[in-house]
């Protein structure tokens, strides 16, 4: 049975899409894996017969979460020498996602740099500010909220498939399947999904899901749409990278020459440009290969054409098939026996 | 024989892994490589005829007095690699219009969502900016004629094909937050320009117009010590330079940032001074223009210096109409002033002719009026002091006038 429910599971998270124009409709894509919510007994045996196909493809299956990504999917620049730090972002964010936001004027309190923060279950994202070595007045913010990597290892690491990595590039969470096991808190390298330790009934993950809300009505991203300086550069991924070379090309006294996202973890969807080092700013260093490739690598190489399940089995079958020869012809022949039983043993 | 089992299966089993872990991906690549190949061609013909439609269109560029050396740095510049330089702020503006022909408040409401607009005064800012650079610090992109709008080049939705700009709301608040950030601790918008909608208190709708700089407190001396070991005190008299050379602010004050003044509330927050490592000749700049040529002595001494005195500097009193008269007046109306030697006729060319002596605050009396000048000033020096004793044999000057003093 395990192996039936695996292929169930490798089925929806290797689904292929097909490709929707619109950077602005995530939902689209979702549609495709509702069918889990309510997995009546012939939608069942079509994602059996579909895991199963893809286990026939063979190496097809491991890579066609590539496939699932559109070129046009989206890119967010960070352009971290724009942020005033006016966090208008942390206050659009709440009232999108209907958190308690709070009045707008409130966000103007700067004492709530003084501490760290993350994003929490309350706060999709949070602002925090570092010192600027190059001119003390203008202090350097940085946004942090979910990166929606390309390769992300929360969707990897979600054992019923309730993270997603849609085709526009967000990495969202469905309610409807997630058991709570937090394996994705666990994943993620930039420590964002969290959980709503709160509630006792229905707890969620929460994570930045890039307004896919707004976005299927035509919107922008809350935070996005709110910042006055444009310091989110929302885009193209691909457009989004040359805008973001192109400014680190003309102003080369302002930026370092990294883009923060382009390619740590195998790309992610959020980037950042800066005129300090990132590690100054409390980014994690990580190196450019993706966490879900090598340990995905393994575990479906592993299963491919059935060869553990066949493996064990043949093996298991083989020692029934040795022991029970061994009991016909024991009483025959039993010094032909014991060698066979110090093996075992060994 | 039946080892072989326990042999092959776990072969076959690590065999797999391989080949998964490293999958063989040779041919994929080719064919990414051959579409990669076929995609330069068609970019570049398109190129071609991108270029094509600007040189038909060349003609109206031309005007404009464009060289392609005001965008790229590359000499050869593709579409692929533009070598675009940053935008050319200075380079570009070729007009200069006094802050006065601007306009005196720019209203900015029309993408107002949680905030009203800005009342946004203009003359004020251009007043100011003629200490930082003037119109250039803000209107970056300008060719001939009127100044440019802002929306003429950022688009005002945000959600838009070309992001290489930013938008119209990012424009506008780039230009304003770069200095107002750091003078103000204040992080929110309703206190320096924004009201936020719904509020009664509508605090900024008449308050910037006829918004005038509050008047500047000027420094009379400043003293410095440097870190030097020997002559290490540098005087500057604030006043005197101001007074004595006609100097208006904008004559050294033409490169300030705003933080330079407006920065001091926030400086004691961050309890730092702002120290940017700046070369000698940078730090030298503005006493340089006029004090080409002078020895560092001039200003670098073991002691404060005494402020300004014609006495002591040149050896020549000023005194009576000498000393109510403008520098310029001898020394020249143009930086740096002219020398001008002890003797009058270098300022008096028809001194003989028409001279009252009224203005060197001496009336003769009657009997004096037609005696030429040299009869008194022996040999025409006007230094020394007059020679009585040629006419009479019992008076000498001073103790006996030729007349009243004034």
């Amino acid at each position: 049975m395990d192996i039936i429910f695996y292929l169930i599971l490798s089925s929806c998270n290797s689904r292929k899409f097909a490709p929707t124009k619109s950077l602005l409709h995530p939902r689209k894509s979702l549609i495709y894996c509702e069918h889990m919510n309510n997995l009546d007994r012939r939608n069942f045996l079509k994602t059996a017969a579909i895991g199963a196909a893809s286990l026939t493809l063979g190496s097809a299956s491991v890579k066609a979460a590539d496939k699932t990504l559109s070129d046009d999917r989206i890119g967010i620049l960070v352009d971290t020498t724009a942020c005033a730090g006016c966090r208008h972002c942390e206050w659009a964010c709440r009232t999108a996602h209907g958190l308690p936001a709070g009045e707008l004027e409130d966000y103007s309190d700067n004492s709530v740099f003084k501490k760290y923060r993350r994003p929490d279950n309350n706060a999709l994202t949070a602002v925090n500010e570092f010192e600027n070595e190059k001119n003390p007045l203008m202090p350097v913010y940085v946004k942090t909220q979910c990166m929606h990597c390309e390769k992300p290892a929360c969707v990897s690491a979600c054992i019923v498939g309730a993270l997603t990595k849609n085709e526009d590039g967000s990495v969202t969470w469905s309610d409807d399947k997630c058991i709570g096991c937090r394996y994705c808190m666990v994943a993620c390298q930039f420590q964002i999904p969290t959980y709503e330790w709160h509630k006792s009934i229905d707890p969620h993950i929460m994570k930045c899901d890039l307004c896919a809300e707004r976005r299927s009505k035509g919107q922008l991203p809350a935070c996005v749409e709110i910042c006055p300086n444009e310091a989110l550069l929302f885009g193209k991924r691909s457009e989004v990278i040359k805008a973001a070379k192109n400014k680190i090309k003309r102003k080369p006294d302002t930026y370092i020459n990294h883009i923060y996202g382009e390619h740590e973890v195998g790309g992610t969807s959020i980037m950042y440009i800066s005129g300090e080092k990132f590690e100054k700013l409390k980014m994690p260093q990580l190196g450019t290969a993706t966490a879900p490739g090598i340990s995905e690598a393994i575990q479906h190489g592993i299963f491919a054409y059935f060869v553990p399940p066949v493996t064990l089995f043949a093996l298991l079958g083989t020692m029934m098939w040795v022991t029970k020869w061994k009991k016909t012809n024991g009483n025959g022949d039993p010094k032909e026996d014991q060698p066979d039983d110090k093996d075992k043993k060994l | 024989m039946k080892k072989i089992h326990f042999i092959l299966i776990p072969l076959v089993f690590f065999g797999f892994i391989l080949t998964k872990v490293f999958p063989p991906d040779t041919e994929n690549e080719k064919q990414k490589n051959a579409v990669i190949t076929q995609d330069k061609i068609e970019q570049e013909k398109t190129e071609q005829d991108e270029r094509k439609k600007f040189h038909e269109n060349s003609s109206m560029r031309v005007s404009q007095k464009l060289n392609c050396k005001s965008c790229h740095s590359s000499e050869y510049p593709t579409k692929g690699d533009p070598g675009l330089l940053g935008c050319p702020r200075s380079d570009m503006i070729s007009v200069y219009h006094s802050p006065e022909e601007g306009p005196e408040i720019v209203t900015i409401d029309e993408m107002s969502d949680y905030y009203s607009g800005v009342k946004f005064s203009h003359k004020v800012h251009a007043e100011m900016s003629e200490m930082s650079g003037g119109c250039t610090s803000c209107h970056h992109y300008n060719t001939t004629g009127p100044v440019l709008n802002c929306r003429k080049c950022h688009e005002s939705s945000r959600m838009r094909e070309d992001i290489s700009l930013p938008d119209l709301k990012a424009a506008y608040h780039r230009q304003c937050m770069t200095c107002h950030k750091q003078w103000s601790s204040e992080n929110g918008c309703n206190s320096q320009c924004h009201t936020r909608k719904g509020s009664e208190s509508l605090q900024n709708t008449g308050k910037q117009i006829n918004k005038t700089h509050p008047e500047l407190k000027l420094p009379t001396k400043l003293v410095w010590e440097t870190k030097s070991k020997v002559n290490k005190i540098v005087t500057f008299f604030h006043d005197e330079h101001i007074s004595k050379f006609n100097l208006n602010c904008t004559s050294c004050h033409n490169q300030e940032s705003c933080i330079k003044c407006h920065a001091e509330k926030k400086r004691s927050d961050f309890g730092k001074l702002i120290s940017r490592e700046r070369s000698i000749e940078e730090h030298h700049q503005p006493c340089a223009n006029c004090h080409y040529g002078n020895s560092c002595g001039k200003c670098h001494q073991d002691k404060e210096m005494l402020s300004f005195d014609h006495k002591r500097s040149s050896g020549w009193v000023l005194k009576s109409y000498h000393s109510n008269i403008a520098c310029s007046k001898c020394h020249g109306g143009k930086m740096p002033y002219r020398k001008v030697d002890h003797k009058c006729v270098s300022c008096h060319k028809d001194f003989a002719a028409e001279f009252d002596h009224k203005l060197a605050g001496f009336t003769f009396s009657e009997g004096h009026l037609e005696l030429e000048c040299k009869n008194c000033h022996a040999g025409g020096d006007f230094t020394k002091s007059p020679v009585c004793t040629d006419c009479h044999d019992d008076k000498s000057f001073p103790k006996d006038l030729p007349g009243k003093r004034k």
